[in-house]
């Protein structure tokens, strides 16, 4: 661990260095206080300081008493379950700063401006760690390296100057007046250098002069493109610092969500496994991920089971996949029925004949609660070769699998609709904001229960069948597919006092939901934890 | 950025190499044809290699394209001419000029490099076998790249 530099504490001096030079703006949320300032720039990148955690964890407490879903799950769930993982949902500009503050940390140590160690940290991939190292080895080697030094003397000035009658040499028009060089002395017109700028941005990394190796800092990239385009390459440096630093920080995986997670006590990762746990985390756009594997949240399958399932899912449903992508027919009429919303039970239009989308048999003959098709028989039909049949099973959980994926991301459209429907609500019944988020919050719960009964499948897949467990688990699922189904079916109801009437509803199923959830999600543990579910097979 | 022909023609006419050709295409401009003489003392020696060069649209922000015409028996390049030099890929820079790349690739001709190969058959022979891939290399240059 370093020497904490007495700099720091003021800390409000250093970034004004910074403030010509980079645009983002300044940090809104208190979080980032609580994390920026962090002095202790941690060059084996390995554990944080207890500090650090308390802090961490004051930031995810406000987190979570802030917003409705916040805090580890996992957690909660057994009392002997995995520890607590305190974490923090940074935006890009706070990501920035925590990368200032690591800069400003190695200021002292190197003595040299700010953006030339935006350089030098850029050509060593955010390794602050290599870079000291080498440092201490050849100060001056580094810097020339980094093109932070021209080899030979200095031969003027940098920046833009005035040139009587100016040639320049790439693009051979003449009569120009102004040119830009670094101190090397390579004069090339602005145009050329805003082109070659422009052409060199996107590859995040350091850019030099055209005929040396010396670099360009960000102040000149902006006075040549006249732009803070030096900020586009500060995102793809935010990119490697990130990947450099990926046991403390991720992306969210969702599509276009740009937050990034930070987690405060990272020994505690290596706890997760033995509990076939997965640590998941909550972006502040409410995207539930796990941290080890970047997937969303698949409970009850550890990741083992979801690597193993996705990496399967991968070879063998290339075709499986947009065959089942496509539409159904009706099982009476033949009519193709395409599914445009996310409950299973299905009135064909034409004939009016009622039946599960699942499995494509009369609604009736589910027997109201009890649904048949989550269980796979075995015996079903004469197949000898097991080869055939482990396929013929995988096929029928995959197909469960994606079949309640395609629900989800319906349910998830269903979700973005929302907010025009709660107000809606107040419009027309003059309810208050708050006493109609019961809508918002059973879409939450429904998305949530159909996710983990996705996952429920391949913990089935991998399990073994004949074990009495098993036998529970898939019961389990049962319920939960009943409990999801009639969540959804009400969410369908689209007439505002009709959902006004029905609020108590609401809030029953998603509560039955909820409890189904988790004794699935504590079953599915059990399975793994005994055994008996083991993707290896 | 200025017109190409001003580039080409300020760059090649003014200041021509030793030992190199390069002369524009009569239809299309930016397709030139190069020849470039062995250097001496290497196994290319005495011959006359003929390339193809093209500038693409976003010369020169990017690299021109080259391509050995004549068959050669070199470790950095492949059987169908394409040439394994970092100035035509990942260390282009713009202020290069094509006399500068057709000077750098008759120093590769000068100095192969067996440790970086694009063809992997004849560098594996080049370390093997020195004399012996030296030796090919000269035959070759002898049968294919004559002099007109």
């Amino acid at each position: 661990m370093s020497p904490r530099p007495e700099y720091v504490s003021d800390s409000d001096s250093g970034l004004d260095v910074f403030s010509e030079c980079h645009s983002f703006e300044e940090p809104s949320s208190t979080n980032i206080e609580i994390l920026s300032d962090d002095s202790e720039f941690d060059f084996s990148s390995g554990d944080y300081s207890e500090e650090e955690d308390a802090r961490i964890e004051n930031a995810t407490s406000e987190l979570e008493s802030g917003s409705l879903l916040k805090g580890s799950k996992s957690g909660k769930l057994e009392p002997l379950g995995p520890p607590k993982l305190n974490y923090g949902c940074l935006t890009t500009d706070q990501i920035y700063q925590i990368m200032l503050s690591r800069l400003k940390a190695l200021e002292p140590v190197l003595n040299r401006t700010p953006e030339d160690i935006i350089v030098l940290l850029q050509k060593f991939g955010w390794n602050e760690e290599r870079l000291l190292e080498c440092w201490t080895d050849d100060d001056n080697g580094v810097l020339i390296s980094c093109g932070l030094k021209p080899k030979d003397d200095i031969k003027c000035e940098r920046g833009i100057k005035e040139v009587r009658d100016f040639v320049c040499p790439i693009c051979c028009e003449s009569g120009q007046t102004e040119a830009f060089s670094l101190e090397c002395g390579h004069e090339y017109c602005l145009d050329c250098h805003r082109h070659y700028i422009q052409d060199k941005l996107g590859e995040g990394k350091i850019i030099t002069c055209m005929s040396c190796p010396l670099a360009l800092r960000n102040h000149d990239i902006d006075v040549l493109t006249g732009t803070n385009s030096s900020q586009k390459l500060m995102l793809s440096s935010m990119k490697s610092f990130i990947q450099k630093h990926s046991s403390h920080y991720k992306w969210c995986p969702f599509v276009d969500c740009n937050y990034v997670i930070q987690i405060g006590n990272i020994s505690c990762l290596s706890e997760f496994p033995r509990f076939h746990a997965s640590p998941y985390v909550i972006c502040d756009n409410m995207h539930k991920f796990c941290f080890r594997c970047s997937l969303e949240s698949h409970d009850p399958g550890d990741c083992k089971v979801a690597d193993q399932w996705v990496k399967t899912a991968q070879v063998e449903s290339a075709n499986l996949n947009w065959v089942l992508k496509n539409t159904k027919e009706c099982p009476k009429c033949g009519v193709n029925i395409e599914k445009n919303g996310g409950c299973n039970h299905m009135t064909c239009k034409s004939c009016l004949f009622e039946f599960c989308w699942i499995c494509e048999r009369q609604w009736a003959d589910h027997g109201g609660s009890y649904f048949e098709c989550t269980r796979f028989k075995k015996e079903d039909k004469n197949d000898p070769q097991e080869s055939k049949s482990t396929l013929r099973k995988y096929t029928f959980y995959y197909r469960l699998f994606s079949e309640h994926e395609n629900s989800a991301k319906l349910d998830w459209k269903l979700g973005q609709t929302v907010e025009q429907k709660v107000r809606a609500l107040q419009e027309t019944t003059g309810l208050s904001w708050i006493e109609t988020q019961f809508l918002p919050e059973s879409i939450r719960v429904l998305i949530e229960g159909r996710t983990t009964l996705k996952w429920s499948f391949p913990v089935a897949f991998y399990s073994d069948a004949s074990h009495n467990l098993t036998k529970i688990f898939v019961d389990n699922q049962l319920l939960l597919v009943t409990a999801v189904e009639d969540l959804s079916q009400l969410l369908q109801i689209k007439e505002p006092r009709k959902i006004v009437e029905k609020k108590l509803e609401f809030f029953n199923k998603s509560q039955f939901v909820k409890s189904r959830e988790r004794a699935l999600i504590e079953c599915g543990r059990d399975l793994l934890c005994k055994g008996i579910c083991c993707p290896q097979k | 950025m200025a017109s190409l022909p001003k580039r080409i023609i300020k760059r090649l006419v003014s200041d021509p190499v030793p030992g190199i050709t390069a002369e524009p295409h009569e239809d299309n401009l930016r397709y030139f044809q190069v020849t470039i003489e062995g250097p001496q003392q290497s196994p290319y020696e005495n011959g006359v290699f003929h390339l193809e060069l093209f500038l693409p649209d976003d010369y020169p922000m990017e690299a021109p394209k080259v391509r050995f015409l004549t068959k050669i028996y070199h470790p950095n390049i492949d059987r169908l001419g394409r040439i394994c030099l970092d100035v035509l890929k990942t260390n282009w820079s713009p202020a290069l000029q094509i006399r500068t790349v057709l000077l750098s690739i008759q120093a590769l001709l000068a100095s192969p490099n067996p440790n970086d190969p694009l063809a992997n058959d004849v560098a594996e022979d080049w370390i093997q076998n020195e004399d012996g891939a030296i030796a090919t290399a000269r035959e070759w240059t002898k049968r294919y790249a004559k002099p007109n």
